[in-house]
């Protein structure tokens, strides 16, 4: 978890001219940022676009056509407030869950010694390394029999689960960096194991905990074939499955203004996100513990 | 260790009672391991939440997986035990083979111009000029949004005639308007590799980006002293230290292609010839009702994937031991 940082001090640049290698540096990258950028930044143009023009040939004309007739159509008629609700139930209550159960694994595996954390440690990191693809039929099968299929509760936990590996990874290694005494004095002082962890260690395990939630939020927020397996009827579809479901429209022609819209409605929250707290993604990333 | 018997040492006032100095040390030691097992229920009561989750939804459908897959079970219905009859039909089934074949392609198109792409973009943003936080940013967006989102954006944009890749492709003289995206097979795979490059090179950037700022500048700087050329700098000093960044990058990589699934399932739904291996799992188990078939190949993915990821595993225990 060391030098996470990505901008370390500035190179001393004060009094350098900038010649043409900086201006060639800077049009190349303002040329990548427009091939990354472009797609993303179209299709928020394109959902204020009426219905109709999203089946003819794209022309810059057409963004003068402003209208939030999409965003009310999708809300009116495929009533998609229903899914994008289950969408944040679901990556809320898994980024929650997934967090206070990692928290207690790794406080345990990085404080304590107990017979067995070994093994345990080893589990949670051979869960690491099964992806839910390879057991998306068992996990049908048992989360039917538990009643769980077509239920957001059952996806919090499913999602949860798969997110625990690198969760417990993350905040084994926050707790590792916290010195025994700082716990042996609170606990000399008579606080327990819950009142140490919430008011006397909670400051230093902020970015741990920051880090673990997002990931586990916009895992929730973007899976896919887990939720389309599971889930079933209209009203507990999260957003992705929604949009399938007015992709592959039975109704007759696909309306992509609906789909539009909606697709930015998916996107929006990632990019807050990420933009607010990219300090702590970038430091999950570099804990070496991320899923393929 | 040393600590916990240091702790030991210093608490003698701890004990009840006054003894001859050997028998308290021997007395006041049985508080103390009352202590350090309390401690220990309570370090294994902490990590009990996390095993069971990881026991009911990881361990358990796998062996259970195991289970299912020496059966015929069907998705609803009875079911006997078969043997292993359905490892013998996956390695003779046409369709599968072709899934896995062609799966493997899709992963030998994308992984490389991923890799380079996401380099190139990490050696540019290095020095930390102006602007190249915001650069970094920008460039990790793709990744942010997400797969799924951006297979959904590309179904609106690969029409032909409407959407804006047509559009610009034609512009460039590279098509014609008349013929859909994801119609034959080559053009599709061709599509859907080049999106996945577009989405997944920010990841591979940020993780190289990482682990380039580990290497002490002073390196580069005594190599300059030296007169070397900047290939020599990259490949003698750059690329062996960041070995570990390297593959780690690689192996999540090849991973997300090996489980390639949404970017295929919702831009060539129709087209049998670009069904990967995950693809193949949900249909046959779902769609065609045969869940233990289905089950039994998503198990030799375990096992090709765990062997892909023993590198990660392995990674990750070395750090540990360092």
């Amino acid at each position: 978890m060391s030098g996470v940082a990505l901008a370390p001090a500035p190179p001393a640049r004060r009094k350098r001219k900038r010649g043409v290698t900086f201006y060639a540096y800077l049009v190349v990258c303002i040329g990548l940022a427009l091939f990354f950028v472009l797609p993303l930044a179209w299709e928020v143009g394109r959902s204020f676009q009426p219905a109709n023009l999203a089946a003819a040939t794209p022309r810059f004309a057409d963004f003068t056509h402003f209208t939030f007739a999409n965003y009310r159509a999708v809300f009116s008629q495929e009533h998609i407030l229903t899914n994008v609700l289950n969408s944040l139930i679901v990556a809320v209550g898994t980024a929650v869950l997934t967090t206070i159960v990692a928290t207690l694994a790794g406080y345990g595996l990085a404080k304590f010694r107990f017979r067995g954390s070994g093994l345990a440690f080893a589990a949670i990191l051979l869960a690491l390394m099964i992806p839910f693809q390879a057991v998306l039929t068992p996990l049908f099968i048992e989360l039917n029999d538990m009643h769980l299929t077509n239920s957001l509760v059952g996806l919090i936990l499913v999602y949860t689960t798969f997110n625990l590996p690198f969760g417990v990874f993350v905040m084994r290694n926050t707790f590792q960096q916290i010195p025994q005494e700082l716990i042996e004095s609170a606990e000399v002082d008579g606080a327990g194991v819950m009142k140490t962890l919430t008011r006397v260690l909670r400051p230093l395990i902020v970015p741990g905990l920051a880090t673990t939630a997002i990931f586990a939020f916009l895992y929730s927020w973007n899976e896919f074939l887990q939720a389309l397996t599971f889930l079933e009827t209209d009203s507990k579809l999260t957003l992705p499955v929604k949009l399938f479901d007015i992709d592959t429209s039975t109704y007759g022609a696909i309306n992509y203004g609906y789909l539009s819209s909606g697709i930015v409605i998916a996107m929006v929250p990632c990019i807050i996100i990420y933009l607010a707290l990219q300090r702590y993604y970038v430091q999950g990333l570099m804990s070496g513990a991320v899923k393929g | 260790m040393s600590r916990v018997t240091e702790k030991i040492d210093l608490a003698p006032v701890l004990t009840p009672g006054g003894q001859v100095v050997e028998e308290a040390r021997t007395a006041h030691r049985a508080p103390q391991s009352a202590r350090r097992r309390r401690r220990a229920r309570t370090g294994a009561l902490l990590v009990t939440p996390a095993l069971a989750l990881i026991v009911a939804f990881v361990l358990f459908p796998l062996g259970f997986a195991i289970y299912i897959s020496l059966t015929n079970w069907p998705l609803i219905g009875s079911y006997h035990y078969i043997g292993f009859s359905n490892y013998r039909e996956l390695f003779s089934d046409p369709e599968f083979r072709h899934a896995a074949t062609f799966t493997l392609t899709y992963t030998a198109i994308v992984t490389l111009p991923i890799f380079f792409l996401g380099y190139a973009l990490a050696v540019l943003l290095r020095a930390n000029r102006f602007g190249s936080k915001v650069f970094r940013t920008l460039f990790f967006l793709p990744f942010v949004v997400g797969l799924t989102t951006e297979s959904f954006m590309f179904a609106i944009e690969l029409q032909p005639g409407a959407g804006w890749v047509d559009w610009v492709m034609s512009h460039l003289g590279l098509a014609s308007s008349t013929q859909a995206w994801t119609v034959t097979h080559d053009r599709t795979l061709l599509t859907i590799s080049l999106i996945v490059i577009w989405f997944a090179s920010g990841l591979t950037m940020l993780i190289l980006t990482g682990g380039m700022q580990g290497i002490p500048r002073e390196l580069y700087e005594a190599a300059d002293v030296d007169g070397a050329s900047w290939l020599k700098k990259e490949l003698r000093i750059t690329i062996p230290l960041l070995r570990r960044s390297i593959a780690l990058s690689l192996i999540i990589s090849v991973i997300g292609s090996f489980l390639a699934f949404n970017q295929f399932f919702i831009l060539a739904q129709n087209n049998a010839s670009l069904e990967t291996v995950v693809e193949w799992v949900y249909q046959t188990a779902f769609t065609s009702y045969r869940l233990a078939y289905g089950t039994s190949m998503a198990l030799l993915l375990v096992i090709v994937i765990g062997v892909v990821s023993m590198g990660q595993f392995l990674m990750l225990r070395g750090e540990e031991e360092q």
